[in-house]
C-alpha cells in the first residue's frame, strides 16, 4: 500500500515541475496558428530563454479552448480578429501585430489550373478552411468580391471545410484536391509539392497575424518578451525565412 | 477489510472519471436551448449522415466479416496467426495513423489509386469514403468478438444439425448464428460505437463537408469551434443515441441470458 | 440392416472392423475410450471419411470409398444421438425436435413434434429450452429429434453415460422400448458392459479398433474368449421378473428357474448383475450359514486358473461365473460335473433393468 502510495507521489511529481530541470528556465506554453509549424518549430526549440511547447491547430479552435478556460502562455493567430476579439473579452493582453502572410491558390505541381477562374470548371475539386478558421474566413472574404456567378461556382466545387489549413495543404498533397487556398508560406514549407498561384491585387486580402499574452499566464514576462520576440528576435527571423512579411507599419 | 475498500474506492473514482464528462454536457444546458441548437442547419445533416455511414459500415463489416470470423474460428491453417494480428491491426492504430494508411493505399496517390480511378471509384471527399473509413477501424472490433464466439460453439451442434439433414451452410445459419449471437451482438454493438465516433481516419481520408462527409463528430469540432453550446448540443444527441444503442444490446443479451432458469 | 465394414487409422488407432445390425436389432459395441468405438459411429454418421470402408443402410450405398462414393451426412438418413444430446441451445423442445422436418407449414411442423414428445411424455415440457431440462428429458427430446426424421438406422453414442444413476434405470428401460418399437438396425457404443448388456440384443467387444468377441451378453459374460473381455464384461448377468419381496427386498424370479433377492428396487422384467468374485461356492446340501442371502444350485462346468485366482464356470438355470481363491477351489475339490451352490450376497445383486 505504501509502496503504490509512493509510486504515485513521483508520478504526480514528474507531470507537474519540470521546473526543476534546465536550471530554472520557465516554460511556456504557445497556442499558434497551424501555419506557422514549420517556422515556429525550430526557433521554439533553440528559443534560449525559455523552454517553449508549441500547440498548433487552427486559430480558431485554440481561441475556442482560451474561452473554455485553457490557459496558454501566448496566443498567435493567423487574424487580428480573433485576439482583438479576446482582448475585448478580457482574456488576452492588448495584441501586437507581428507578421502579414500572402494568401495563394495553391495547386499540386503541374497542374493545369493557372488561375482563379479555372476553379469553375465542371469537376474540379477543391479544398478550403472551414468558416471559422482564418484561412476559411480570407478565402470567403475573397471568393465574395468575384462576380456573384463566378463566387456560386467556385463554392459549389469545395468538397472539403478543412478545420486548418495543413488539413488542405494535406488534401492537396494526396492529389485528392485539385486546387486549394493556403498561405503561401504553406506553399514553401511543401517544397516541390505545390505551386502558389498569385492573386491579382484587387482581389488579395489583408492577412495579419497577430499575439498577445494570455490573461493568467504563469510568467508573463517571459511570455511578453516571447511575443516581442516575434517582431524582433530569432523568431521573427525564422518567420521571414518561411515567406512571411513583416508586420505592417 | 483494507483490500475491500480499496477494491470499493477503485470503483468510484472510475465511476466518476467515466461518468462526470459525460453528465457535464447534460448539465450546462437546458433541454430547450439543446434543442434549438440542434435545428440549426448542418447539426441534423451531421446526424443523419452519421447515422447513415455508420450502418452502411456495419452492413458491411457484418455481411463480411461474420464469414470469415468463422473461418478464423474454426479452421487452423498455415500462417493464422499472421492473418489474425493482420486482421487485428487497426484496432492500435491511432486514427491519425489509420487516415494515412487508408490514404497510402486507396487515395488519388495511393497503391490502388490509379486502379480505382480507371474503374470510376471515387473515393476521397466521398461518403463511400467515410464509409471505407468506419469500415476499417470499426472491423476489428466485429470480429474479435465473432471469432471468439464462433470459437465457444460446440462442435457437435453442427455435427448434430448435419445429421438431422442441414447442409453445412444451413447449419451456420440455424444452428451456429444464434448459437453465438450474444458474442455477434456485443461486437456488433462495439463496433457501431466505433464508428460513430471515428474523427481523425474520416476527416484524413474523406474531408468535411456537410451533408456529404461532415460527420457528427466533424461537426462537433467545427462547432466548439465557434459556439460551445452547439457543440454540446450535438454531443448530447450523440451521448445519447449511443446510450440507446447500449442499452437496447444489454436488453436483448438479458432477456436471452433470462429465459428460463435452469433447474 | 445396417452393413459397414470399415480399415482406416485415427490417429494411434486402427480401426478394423466388419458388422451388420439387423432392422429391429440393436449392436452394442463395447470397449475402453480411445477403442476408436465413436469413429465407428462417425463414420457410418458420414461426418469422418475412413481411408477404406463401405457403409449401406436399407439398401442404399451410404459409402464406398472403393468407388468414391461418400453421401454427406445431411443425406444419409441416419439418427444420431449424441452423447451430451446436442440439443440446440437456442430453440425451444418441440423446436429441436421440429428441426429436422422440412416442406411443410410450421403449424404442421409443431403438430408433429408435439406427437412425437407426446409419446415420450414430454408435451408439457414442449416450450421449455434444453437449458431447464434435466439430463433424462434431455435425452429423450433427443431421441424425439432423430425420430422426427424417420431415420434408417439409429445411432447412439454412450446413450446412458450423461445421466445420474438414479435416471439411468429408467432411461435404460425406455429406450430399449423405443428400439423395440422403432425396428430399424441400431448400432450403440459405450465404454459400460452393463449399458451394452442392457441394450444390446448382441454385444461387440472392441479393443484396438477389432471386435474380439461378439454374442449376446450372457454368452459374453459366461464364456469371454479372452483375458481382455472377461476383464472387460466382468459381470455376470442373470434375467428374471422382479416383484418387491419381505424386508425391503426385490424378490428376482430367474428365467429358467431359481430365485434371488436384491436390496435394489425393481419390478417387472429386469436383469441382474452380480460379480464373479461376489460369488461364493459351498457344497451342495450345505445348510446355509453366514449372511448369503442368495443360493442358486448349479453344476460345474469348468474351471480355469487365472493369476492366483480360479475363475468357476457354473452351469444353473443361467450361466454363472464364479472368481475364488485357490485355496477355497482346492478345498472344494472342483471340477467339471460337481454339483455345487452359488451364494452371493443380496447386496451384491444389481439389479440393472431389461
Amino acid at each position: 500500500m505504501a509502496a503504490l502510495a509512493g509510486v504515485l507521489v513521483l508520478a504526480a511529481a514528474g507531470c507537474g515541475g519540470d521546473e526543476a530541470e534546465g536550471g530554472g528556465e520557465p516554460r511556456l506554453v504557445v497556442s499558434a496558428a497551424s501555419s506557422m509549424t514549420e517556422a515556429l518549430t525550430e526557433c521554439a526549440r533553440d528559443y534560449a530563454a525559455a523552454d517553449v511547447r508549441l500547440q498548433l491547430a487552427g486559430s480558431d479552435e485554440l481561441a475556442a479552448q482560451i474561452r473554455q478556460g485553457v490557459k496558454p502562455d501566448v496566443y498567435a493567430a493567423a487574424n487580428t480578429r480573433l485576439p482583438d476579439e479576446l482582448h475585448d473579452e478580457g482574456l488576452l493582453s492588448r495584441p501586437v501585430e507581428f507578421a502579414t502572410n500572402t494568401f495563394v491558390l495553391a495547386t499540386p505541381a503541374g497542374s493545369e489550373i493557372d488561375a482563379v477562374e479555372d476553379l469553375r470548371r465542371e469537376g474540379v475539386a477543391i479544398a478550403i478552411g472551414s468558416e471559422s478558421v482564418p484561412i476559411g474566413a480570407y478565402t470567403r472574404e475573397t471568393l465574395a468580391l468575384l462576380p456573384r456567378a463566378q463566387e456560386e461556382a467556385i463554392l459549389a466545387n469545395v468538397r472539403s471545410n478543412e478545420p486548418d489549413v495543413k488539413g488542405i495543404v494535406g488534401k492537396l498533397s494526396q492529389g485528392a484536391a485539385d486546387a486549394g487556398f493556403v498561405y503561401v508560406t504553406d506553399v514553401n514549407a511543401a517544397g516541390e509539392e505545390l505551386e502558389a498561384i498569385e492573386l491579382p491585387a484587387e482581389l488579395e486580402p489583408e492577412v495579419t497575424y497577430g499575439a498577445g499574452v494570455v490573461e493568467g499566464a504563469r510568467d508573463p514576462g517571459a511570455a511578453r518578451a516571447f511575443v516581442e520576440g516575434l517582431v524582433d528576435g530569432p523568431c521573427a527571423d525564422a518567420l521571414e525565412a518561411a515567406g512571411f512579411g513583416p508586420p505592417p507599419r | 477489510m483494507i483490500f475491500r475498500i480499496a477494491l470499493g474506492a477503485a470503483l468510484a473514482v472510475a465511476l466518476v472519471f467515466l461518468t462526470l464528462p459525460v453528465v457535464a454536457i447534460f448539465v450546462d444546458s437546458t433541454p430547450g436551448e439543446l434543442i434549438d441548437s440542434l435545428g440549426e442547419p448542418g447539426a441534423l445533416d451531421a446526424l443523419w449522415l452519421s447515422l447513415r455511414t455508420t450502418a452502411t459500415a456495419l452492413a458491411i463489416i457484418l455481411v463480411v466479416g461474420t464469414p470469415a470470423a468463422y473461418l478464423l474460428a474454426t479452421r487452423s491453417f498455415r500462417g493464422k496467426a499472421a492473418v489474425v494480428t493482420l486482421v487485428e491491426l487497426p484496432l492500435v492504430l491511432p486514427p491519425a495513423v489509420a487516415g494515412v494508411a487508408l490514404l497510402a493505399a486507396l487515395g488519388p496517390h495511393g497503391i490502388v489509386g490509379d486502379e480505382l480511378d480507371s474503374a470510376g471509384v471515387e473515393l476521397t471527399f466521398q461518403t463511400a469514403g467515410v464509409v471505407v473509413a468506419l469500415t476499417f477501424v470499426a472491423s476489428p472490433f466485429y470480429i474479435r468478438q465473432a471469432v471468439a464466439g464462433f470459437a465457444s460453439v460446440d462442435r457437435t451442434l453442427l455435427d448434430a444439425s448435419r445429421t438431422l439433414g442441414s447442409s453445412e451452410a444451413r447449419g451456420f445459419l440455424r444452428v451456429v448464428i444464434p448459437s453465438a449471437m450474444p458474442s455477434l451482438v456485443a461486437g456488433a454493438a462495439l463496433a457501431f460505437g466505433r464508428a460513430l465516433g471515428e474523427f481523425g481516419a474520416t476527416l484524413m481520408f474523406a474531408g468535411s463537408l456537410q451533408g456529404v462527409t461532415q460527420t457528427a463528430p466533424l461537426a462537433i469540432y467545427e462547432r466548439f469551434n465557434v459556439e460551445f453550446e452547439d457543440a454540446l448540443a450535438l454531443s448530447a444527441v450523440l451521448v445519447a443515441v449511443s446510450a440507446a444503442i447500449l442499452l437496447s444490446v444489454k436488453l436483448v443479451q438479458g432477456s436471452e441470458a433470462l429465459g428460463g432458469a435452469p433447474r | 440392416m445396417l452393413r459397414a465394414e470399415i480399415r482406416t487409422r485415427l490417429g494411434a488407432v486402427g480401426l478394423d472392423l466388419t458388422f451388420e445390425v439387423g432392422p429391429g436389432e440393436c449392436l452394442a459395441l463395447a470397449g475402453p475410450s480411445g477403442a476408436g468405438k465413436t469413429s465407428v459411429l462417425r463414420v457410418a454418421a458420414g461426418l469422418v471419411r475412413p481411408r477404406w470402408g463401405r457403409v449401406e443402410a436399407n439398401g442404399d450405398t451410404w459409402l464406398d470409398t472403393e468407388r468414391g462414393i461418400d453421401v454427406p451426412p445431411e443425406r444419409r438418413r441416419c439418427g444420431y444421438v449424441f452423447q451430451e444430446y446436442a440439443l440446440f441451445p437456442h430453440l425451444s423442445a418441440w423446436q429441436n425436435v421440429a428441426y429436422p422436418l422440412r416442406g411443410m407449414r410450421r403449424a404442421e411442423r409443431r403438430r408433429r413434434a408435439l406427437e412425437l414428445l407426446e409419446r415420450f411424455g414430454m408435451r408439457e415440457l414442449a416450450d421449455a429450452r434444453p437449458r431447464t431440462l434435466s439430463g433424462g428429458e434431455r435425452q429423450r427430446v433427443a431421441l424425439a429429434r432423430v425420430l422426427a426424421r424417420r431415420p434408417a438406422a439409429l445411432l447412439l453414442d454412450e446413450p446412458l453415460s450423461a445421466l445420474d444413476a438414479r435416471t439411468r434405470a429408467e432411461a435404460s428401460r425406455e429406450l430399449a422400448a423405443v428400439l423395440r418399437e422403432v425396428r430399424v438396425p441400431a448400432l450403440l457404443v459405450t465404454h459400460d458392459f452393463a449399458e451394452a448388456a442392457q441394450l444390446g440384443d448382441r454385444v461387440g467387444v472392441i479393443d484396438a479398433g477389432r471386435v474380439v468377441q461378439e454374442g449376446t451378453p450372457s454368452e459374453l459374460a459366461a464364456e469371454p474368449r479372452s483375458a481382455f473381455v472377461a476383464d472387460f464384461t466382468g459381470a455376470v448377468v442373470l434375467t428374471g421378473t422382479a416383484r418387491p419381496g419381505r424386508e425391503d427386498l426385490t424378490e428376482v424370479e430367474l428365467d429358467g428357474g431359481g430365485a434371488v433377492a436384491s436390496t435394489d428396487p425393481g419390478s417387472g422384467p429386469v436383469a441382474v448383475s452380480v460379480y464373479p468374485w461376489e460369488i461364493a461356492i459351498e457344497p451342495a446340501g450345505e445348510p446355509a450359514h453366514g449372511s448369503t442371502r442368495n443360493r442358486l444350485p448349479a453344476e460345474v462346468l469348468s474351471v480355469t486358473t487365472v493369476g492366483n485366482r480360479v475363475r468357476v464356470s457354473l452351469a444353473g438355470a443361467q450361466p454363472i461365473v464364479a472368481e475364488i481363491t485357490l485355496d477355497s477351489a482346492e478345498r472344494l475339490g472342483l471340477r467339471p460335473g460337481v454339483r455345487v451352490l452359488a451364494t452371493w450376497k443380496a447386496t451384491a445383486t444389481r439389479v440393472v433393468g431389461n
